[in-house]
């Protein structure tokens, strides 16, 4: 179970960065309780999972540093799995972002995910980080950091866009030989990487034909690099609404049914477009720009939304068939799920349903 | 930075060196491919004296049937050095080079400054035997296709190399050597490459076990050739070492954006 932690309050902003105006602290407070709370239910109800990430400059998401999000979900997380995806390594300082996953593997007694990505467009501009450079920085800095979590012995790392004389981490990651590492693999420059150095592949803010694309190009690489990535090294996030009945959960949908986008609406990238245009002309997005930018703009109505794999939505039973459908097209072993509902207690409800008559049958299928 | 070749008579060998810059005396010591010179020996010349011998038995000179160990061939290099009238001098050994400049700083400790050695195959865990001369460049670097083309290395040269380090290289982990290295208080800096399949950079953490004094580094993209893979990040690393010892850990360049 994902949560982006949105800020529940008001908020004048449609672009990106949102002013602050009009916060209200008792609002965020709230909206980060809320997600506490959720997770711990997800918790309770046998979820494998809970998922934080890094967002920075927006209402949409009050995590930009997913490490402290995380530190507190340890305490209230007994034993599924706390995953971050991601932290955004190219704007980040690699040995810190080391460290802190130690910390984290360490708090959690070794539940720790270590999500690694390159975040959306407009992150790199929150630190003032070049994005033509994303992607070569996310390469040095992943491997960076496992070295940071392996080297028993003080190292110094010359790199090309870091340089460290010495280091030698404390904590070390609880788990052997580190973490278990996801990353995007939207893109096909991603999915090769990843394929290239056997990391576990993770896929969001995609539709189900851009989706077969990256999983073919990861299951080819992967294949060119003998190896075969398992149902458990797949991952997909998507929204979710689970009610009663079918006709219910349309009902509880129908606010965002005309929302832009997806996830009802999220503005980060797309809410700065000038920055999204520099990003995408300094080679940001890569070889496969248009495909690439296009996933921001995905959407439709209910129906094309879970035609297009970006939403499961209805009873439990049509959400089961729909969770049959992904696995069955994309070979993915790990849903990400969002639960999304204009109201809480829909959400609450939502998550309850899903947990106690979706999940178990899952584990069936 | 022109180097120039000239050459020295030094245990009874005629020793050819090509030398370059001004400063403190760098020695360079080759690995088992020969003497070649590349960009980082010319930065490395702009606050150096860069002295890269040939050592006996490789490139063109005589084959050398004498020397019995590396032991030996480390006494015949610090007779050279001495013939060439230099009191205090640092080390940079590449690979062969790195086993036998440890070997080196170990008889002649006393008037070493600094050790650097370079993907040094002075611990080898898993020794296989090395690659055929036409898979070399993929082997030495992790970029081939960005080193400047040259020509290979003729078929006699390469044999005779080829024999002379399989005789001299000795055990994959060498007691005697090891005890020196545990005796040697010269501030060495250790570096290996992350593509290196020679010698992994996983070999660093035993130089960091085995040396009083070592500071290793894992160079980022680099293969077994690092000074040829990343010319500039070496010898501006190098560089830095040689002048600041232990003291190189600390930043020295201002993080000030605007005053």
């Amino acid at each position: 179970m994902f949560s982006i932690v949105p800020y529940a309050g008001q908020h004048s902003g449609h672009g990106w960065p949102v002013p602050a105006d009009g916060y209200s602290a008792e609002a965020a407070q709230e909206s980060m309780e809320r997600a506490l709370a959720q997770f711990e239910l997800a918790d309770q109800l046998g979820f494998d999972w809970v998922t934080v990430a890094e967002h920075h400059y927006s209402a949409a998401s009050l995590t930009p540093n997913p490490m402290v999000m995380a530190a507190a979900v340890a305490q209230r997380v007994k034993h599924a799995k706390i995953a971050l995806l991601g932290s955004n390594i190219p704007i980040q300082n690699p040995v810190r972002v080391a460290e802190e996953f130690a910390m984290l593997d360490t708090l959690s007694g070794g539940r720790l995910i270590a999500g690694m990505l390159r975040g959306t467009s407009n992150e790199y501009a929150t630190y003032g980080v070049n994005p033509a450079e994303s992607r070569e920085r996310f390469m040095e800095a992943l491997e960076l950091i496992v070295r940071a979590w392996t080297e028993p012995q003080p190292f110094g790392w010359l790199g090309r866009y870091y340089e460290y004389r010495t280091i030698s981490i404390w904590p070390r990651p609880v788990q052997t030989p580190h973490p278990p590492i996801f990353m995007s693999i939207s893109s096909p420059e991603a999915a090769e990487f990843a394929a290239a150095k056997r990391i576990s592949g993770g896929l969001a803010v995609t539709t189900l034909d851009r989706a077969r694309e990256s999983v073919r190009v990861y299951r080819e690489a992967a294949g060119a690099h003998g190896w075969e990535p398992a149902p458990e090294q797949l991952l997909y996030r998507i929204a979710v609404h689970v009610a009663e009945s079918d006709a219910l959960a349309r009902e509880d949908w129908a606010p965002f049914a005309g929302a832009h986008g997806h996830a009802g609406g999220l503005r980060l990238s797309t809410g700065n477009p000038a920055a999204d245009e520099a990003a995408a002309r300094a080679g940001y997005y890569g070889r496969d720009t248009p495909r690439q930018r296009s996933r921001l703009h995905a959407g439709g109505d209910i129906d094309e939304r879970i035609e297009s794999a970006q939403l499961m939505l209805g009873s439990p039973e049509t959400v089961l068939g729909q969770v049959d459908r992904l696995r069955g097209e994309l070979g993915v072993g790990i849903l990400e799920l969002i639960f999304i509902a204009p109201r809480p207690d829909a959400a609450r409800r939502s998550l309850e349903l899903f947990g106690t008559r979706v999940l178990p049958r899952m584990r069936e299928l | 930075m022109t180097f120039v070749e000239r050459a020295v008579e030094a245990d009874g060998f005629e020793i050819r060196y090509l030398e370059a810059g001004e400063g403190p005396p760098l020695v360079a010591l080759h690995g088992a491919g020969g003497l070649r010179l590349t960009r980082a020996h010319e930065l490395l010349a702009a606050a150096h004296r860069v002295i890269a011998f040939e050592v006996p038995g490789f490139g063109s000179s005589p084959v050398n049937e004498r020397t019995q160990s590396l032991h030996e061939l480390a006494h015949t290099m610090v007779q050279a050095v001495t013939a060439l009238d230099i009191d205090r001098y640092s080390v940079w050994g590449q690979s062969f080079g790195g086993k036998l400049a440890l070997w080196l700083a170990a008889e002649d400790s006393d008037r070493l400054d600094t050790l650097v050695l370079s993907s040094p195959a002075a611990l080898i865990i898993d020794p296989g035997p090395l690659p055929p001369p036409e898979q070399m460049p993929s082997v030495l670097f992790a970029h081939p296709e960005r080193q400047p083309s040259a020509a290979p290395l003729q078929h006699e040269i390469d044999a005779k190399q080829r024999a002379l380090v399989g005789r001299l290289i000795g055990p994959p982990r060498d007691p005697e050597l090891e005890e020196a290295m545990g005796a040697l208080e010269v501030p060495t800096l250790v570096l290996f490459g992350t593509e290196d399949r020679l010698t992994p950079p996983e070999l660093g953490r035993i130089y960091r076990e085995l040396l009083p004094q070592c500071h290793f580094v894992i160079v980022y993209d680099a293969a077994h050739a690092i000074y040829a893979d990343r010319p500039e990040a070496f010898a501006a690393i190098v560089a830095d070492f040689l002048e600041r010892r232990a003291e190189f850990v600390m930043r020295r360049e201002s993080g000030l954006l605007y005053p």
